[in-house]
This record gives C-alpha cells, structure tokens and sequence, in this order.
C-alpha cells in the first residue's frame, strides 16, 4: 500500500480544509459582542470539533491499511466534466441546448452507442422535459438566446 | 385530528387529489423498483412536478412517491436479487429463492400484502402519535429545544454505517455548512468569502441532491458497468390464500411493530429495521428452519417492517421537525419549499392541512395493493433497462429540481460540487446521512444554543438546573452516544 492512498489524501484533505476555516475565524472583523453574541461563537465549536475528529480519522487511515478499489477515472471524470459544463450553460444556452450533448455524453461513456437509441433519448427526454415545464405545467426552464421554443 | 378528518377529506377527495394519491403511487414503485434509484433520490426527482400544485396535493405526491418506492424496492429484489432500495436488502434473501422455484408471483403477493399491512399500521401510528409529541415540545423553549436538537443529532451515530469516526466527521461537516451564511443573531455574513450568493446560504435541497443523486451516478459509472440483468419467469402477482396465513399473523403483527418501533427512533431507518425484523422472525418463526430457502415468513418480516418504518419515521420529522434519515430530511426540504415548516407549531399553525396529509398517508398506503399488483407486472421489463439511460435521467431531473426551488445559477453548481464531493467522500467510505441531518439540524441548534447562553447570562450549567425535560433529553442524547462503546465493550467481553 502506497504512503498517498486515496482515503489518506482525502482524510488529510478534510483536516487541512477545516484547518484553514478555524484559522478563517480568527482573522475575521466582526462587531464582536462576545460570548454567544459573536457570530463565530458556534462555528469556531463546530470547526474545532471537525479539526479533532478529522485528525483521528486522518490517524485511522494512518494506521489501518484499507485500500479504495481502482475506480473508472476517464470515465467518472468525462461525467463528472460534462454534468458541470451542463449545469453551468444550461442557464446561458438553455436547458434543451446543454442537455442534449451532455445527455449522449453521458450514454456513449457508458456504452450505449447505438445510434438510433442515443439519438432517441439524447434528444427526445430533453425535448420531452422542455415541452412539459415550458408547454404544458408553464414552468419554465431555461431558454436559449436564440428561440422562446426552446 | 379526528375532528378534521371531514375537511381533510375534502383536501384530499378531489380530482387533482385523487390523481397526484395514483400516479404517485404507480410512480413511487417504478422508481423504487429501479435499483439504484431509490426512496431519496425518487423524491428528488419528482420535486420539480410538484412546484406548480397547491400544498396538500403536492405534499401528498412526495408521500407516495416516497411510500411507493419503499415498496418498491421488493420488485427487483424479488426479480433479479438486486434490492431497488436498501430498504428491502432483506427481502432478497427469501424473495429470490421463491422466484427461482417458479414462485415470483406468489413472492410478489406476500411482500404487497406485508407491505400494505405494515403501511396501513404506521399511518395510523403517525395519526395518532405525532400530535401528541407536537403538544408536548409546544412547551419548549431555547433550552429544551437545543437539548431535543441535539438528542437528534445523536442519530448519526446510527446513521453511519461502516464507520462512527467518519460519520461524526461527516456530521461536523454537514453542521458546519449550516453556519455558512447570514449570522442569525447579528445578519452579519459568514464564510462567504465575497460571493453574495452564499450570503443566505447553501442551498438545502442543492447539497442533498448532489450528494446523494450526482455522487451515485458517478459511484455507478466508476464501478465495473452492469451487465444485463436476467429476469425469471414473472407473470403478474398471485396473492396468497386466506388458509395460508395461518401461523403467519404472528410474524406480521411482531414485524409491524419492530418496524413502527425503530421508525419513531431518529436514524435507525427502514432498512435497520428490516433486517432486525427478519432475525427476529428467523429466530421466533415456526418456519424458521427454511428461513433463506423462500420461505414467505421471511418476506413478510422484511417488507411489513420497512414499510412500517414510512409512518413512524415521519412523526419526529413532522412534529419536531428533526429528520432520522436522508429521505425525512429530503422531505423536510421539500415541505420548507411548499410553505409547510414542519417542527413544533407545525399541527397547531396548519391543523386542517396536517390531518389531511396524515389521511392521505392512510389512503396511499390502502393502494399500495391494488397498485402493486398492476404496476409490478409493467415495471418488471423496466429492471432491464440499461444502466446508462438512468444515469442520464437522473442527471437531467435533479439539475431541473434544483433549477425550480429557486432558479439560482448558483444552486446548480452547488449541486455539482456536493455532488463530486459526495462522490469523493463516500469512496471513503463516509455515510453522507449524517452530512444531511447535520446540515437540516445546525440552524437550529446554533440559535436555540445561542438564545440559552443569553437568557442564562453565559452558564452553560444553567442550561441542567430548573430545565428537567432539557436534563432528560441530553441524558438520553449521552446515552444514544455511548451505546456503540458499549456494544464494542460487550464484543469484545464475549471476544
């Protein structure tokens, strides 16, 4: 088992990310009345609480040799890209421009390659979703610049 | 309640009514049938449906997606061995080896009727016992309510699985994002770091969706892609005679009331309760001697007892507003959306609308039979669907739900990061309950913590003399925390 295992970078993760929030509290401005007045009176409980329980957890992975199972980087990654690409255009292009690519990029990672499906669902539960909330209940979803349609 | 019962009716007995009770139950089956899906992330994804319906119907519909699916779940764990929803792992292991010997049907009717029974029983608990619990914390103030709040809390330690260290890690996480935001005594901003969008917070239903949905869709897409799932011979279900009961209500009436029982208990959740349910049966069963072979004792444990739990589960969450599992604290969420704040005025601010939810939990629980046997001969060709196109569904109906709840930009890549975070954390091993109840309860118990500390001058001591009810509670908070020492203390005694 390697020194840097993924359980132990995240563990340490976790620790030096509430580290730096603890550290956050105290070089703050704020119109400090004291004691349970200030508004970093509870974080600074909760955020100590996590730097101890995150350094004993960082301490069992140390100890423990508990090993993740390799996971499907290229394709968690394609995923993972796409779905923020999506969610950051759907609000500039429209949810119907922004869905239908990420909806096959989603299918063809994931082996789903015919054409006639990917083409089917890509576009068809896109269009299906935009014609009920815009069309039918007047719940709009986000539109393209180009057409109120979609 | 029973007073309001007439004009509860009248909520619940209209078209739009009627309509929202079926289709959410059909649903709640379907989606719970497909595995993978399950009871959070199907309510999830029905949200968005609901922003344009009135409360009642709206609420009803979560409700049945959410007691739907619960049953679900039974469909492909009986069908191709693979539990829709955690809740019914336990019903593999006697619905499968029915199904193999050419019983899926008969398999199928124990589990609707178990399900349907168990049901029923647990909106009656809810009817009855969640007013009183509400009459009760009427009576509470700061002091009372952080020490309820943090008796809630307490529940992560029954919600994390696998690991206590990395479950309270996860909860320290979850209550720190509750502090991000506006401070609630002062309205100064918190951790914003600049970004006015974070001036009111994280958005609930964002961070819920994300850790949960977006995280499992890339668990599934990192692990080895399923191949296609072999179905046996299903031809519709075949409820079980009346003479076949006997020597069965026993187990039935026990399991109904093991999973009424763990229901009530913050955290414990229906799939807990299935499983002590099923040793109980396999240990008190007459039959127990073909326990895991088919037997239908088996399979009326598991399913009454997880079906039991949706009653007894939405009691705390509605009467004192503290969540047991990520499913109530999904539902939380989602009532907060539909102007329903649940917790201790909840019964007195919103009586009629209240007894019209309880009765229509009632009603939904009722269909389960008659929808069981029609949708589950449709949903069972679904279990063939590839993977793939769930995923896909997925994605696109929780980024439109958390699109409605507030048509934030921001929101959406909120859920986009909880969603890798999650995806990160649970490769970990760390249970995301805990993140959610966490996240639900800090609010709360920052301000009522912060209220006491003024009214009792600074002295946390203050907190234990003059409050009884405060001292009982944190009493029973301390208790549900040391009770895993005292469990690994007698393992390793017996060791």
């Amino acid at each position: 088992m390697h020194a840097l295992s993924e359980r132990r970078i995240t563990s340490l993760v976790l620790l030096l990310i509430a580290v730096v929030l603890l550290y956050n509290t105290y070089g703050q401005q704020y119109a400090d009345l004291g004691g349970a007045f200030s508004p970093m009176f509870f974080p600074r409980i909760i955020l100590w609480l996590w730097v101890v329980l995150a350094a004993l957890d960082l301490a069992s992975e140390l100890i423990t040799r508990k090993e993740t199972d390799r996971p499907q980087i290229l394709r968690v990654a394609i995923i993972a890209l796409g779905t923020l690409v999506f969610l950051w255009s759907m609000t500039r292009l429209g949810f119907f421009l922004s869905a239908v690519p990420m909806t096959a990029l989603i299918l063809i990672t994931l082996n789903i390659r015919k054409p006639l499906p990917l083409l089917a669902v890509s576009v068809g539960v896109p269009m299906a979703l935009v014609a009920l909330f815009n069309h039918v209940l007047a719940l709009p979803l986000p539109t393209s610049p180009f057409t109120w349609w979609f | 309640m029973i007073d309001l019962l007439p004009q509860a009716a009248a909520l619940i007995f209209t078209v739009e009514g009627i309509a929202v009770l079926v289709l959410g139950t059909m649903l709640g089956v379907v989606l719970g049938a497909l595995p993978g899906i399950g009871s959070t992330v199907a309510v999830a994804m029905i949200l968005p449906f609901t922003l344009t319906m009135s409360q009642a119907p709206a609420i009803l519909l979560l409700l049945a997606v959410y007691a739907g699916s619960v049953y679900g779940g039974s469909i492909s764990a009986i069908l191709i061995n693979t539990p829709g929803t955690p809740q019914s792992a336990a019903t593999c292991l006697d619905g499968y080896p029915m199904a193999q010997r050419g019983e899926a049907g008969l398999a199928l009717g124990w589990s609707t009727i178990a399900s349907t029974v168990g049901g029923l029983v647990s909106a009656v608990v809810l009817l009855f016992a969640a007013p009183q619990l509400a009459a009760l914390a009427l009576n509470f103030g700061p002091i009372e309510t952080f020490a309820l709040i943090l008796l809630g809390l307490t529940c992560i330690v029954s919600v994390s699985e696998g690991s206590l260290l990395k479950g309270l890690v996860a909860g320290s996480i979850g209550l720190f994002l509750g502090c991000v935001g506006g401070d609630p005594i002062t309205g100064e901003a918190r951790f914003t770091f600049g970004h006015f969008q974070l001036i009111s917070g994280f958005n609930l239903l964002a961070v819920v969706i994300g850790v949960f949905a977006l995280s499992e869709v890339l668990i599934r897409a990192a692990a080895k892609l399923e191949q296609d799932q072999t179905l046996v011979t299903f031809k519709g279900i075949v409820l079980p005679p009346l003479s076949a009961w006997r020597g069965r209500w026993k187990v039935l009436a026990k399991s109904v009331a093991i999973g009424n029982g763990i229901g009530i208990l913050p955290g414990t959740g229906a799939a807990t309760a299935a499983f002590i349910s099923y040793a109980e049966a396999a240990r008190s069963s007459p039959n127990r001697a073909n326990f895991g072979r088919g037997e239908p004792d088996g399979l009326i444990a598991s399913e009454s007892a997880n079906n039991a739990v949706t009653g007894g589960a939405l009691v705390p969450t509605l009467a004192l507003g503290i969540p047991g599992d990520a499913i109530t604290a999904v539902m939380l969420a989602t009532l907060t959306l539909h102007g329903v704040t649940p917790g201790i005025r909840l019964m007195t601010d919103n009586p009629v609308l209240i007894a019209a939810i309880f009765s229509g939990f009632f009603v939904i629980n009722l269909m389960l039979l008659p929808v069981g046997i029609i949708v589950s001969k449709a949903a069972a060709p679904l279990l063939r669907l590839r993977e793939g196109y769930m995923l896909a569904m997925i994605v696109l109906l929780c980024s439109v739900g958390v699109y409605f709840v507030r048509g934030n930009p921001f929101d959406l890549m909120v859920m986009g990061g909880a969603g890798i975070a999650g995806f990160l954390l649970r490769r970990q091993g760390m249970p995301m309950a805990p993140l959610v109840i966490g996240m639900v309860l800090g609010p709360t118990l920052e301000i009522s913590l912060r209220q006491g500390l003024i009214i009792t001058d600074g002295s946390f001591a203050a907190f234990f003399t003059g409050h009884p009810l405060a001292v009982v509670l944190v009493a029973l908070a301390a208790g549900m925390l040391s009770l895993p020492l005292i469990k690994l203390l007698r393992d390793r005694g017996k060791a």
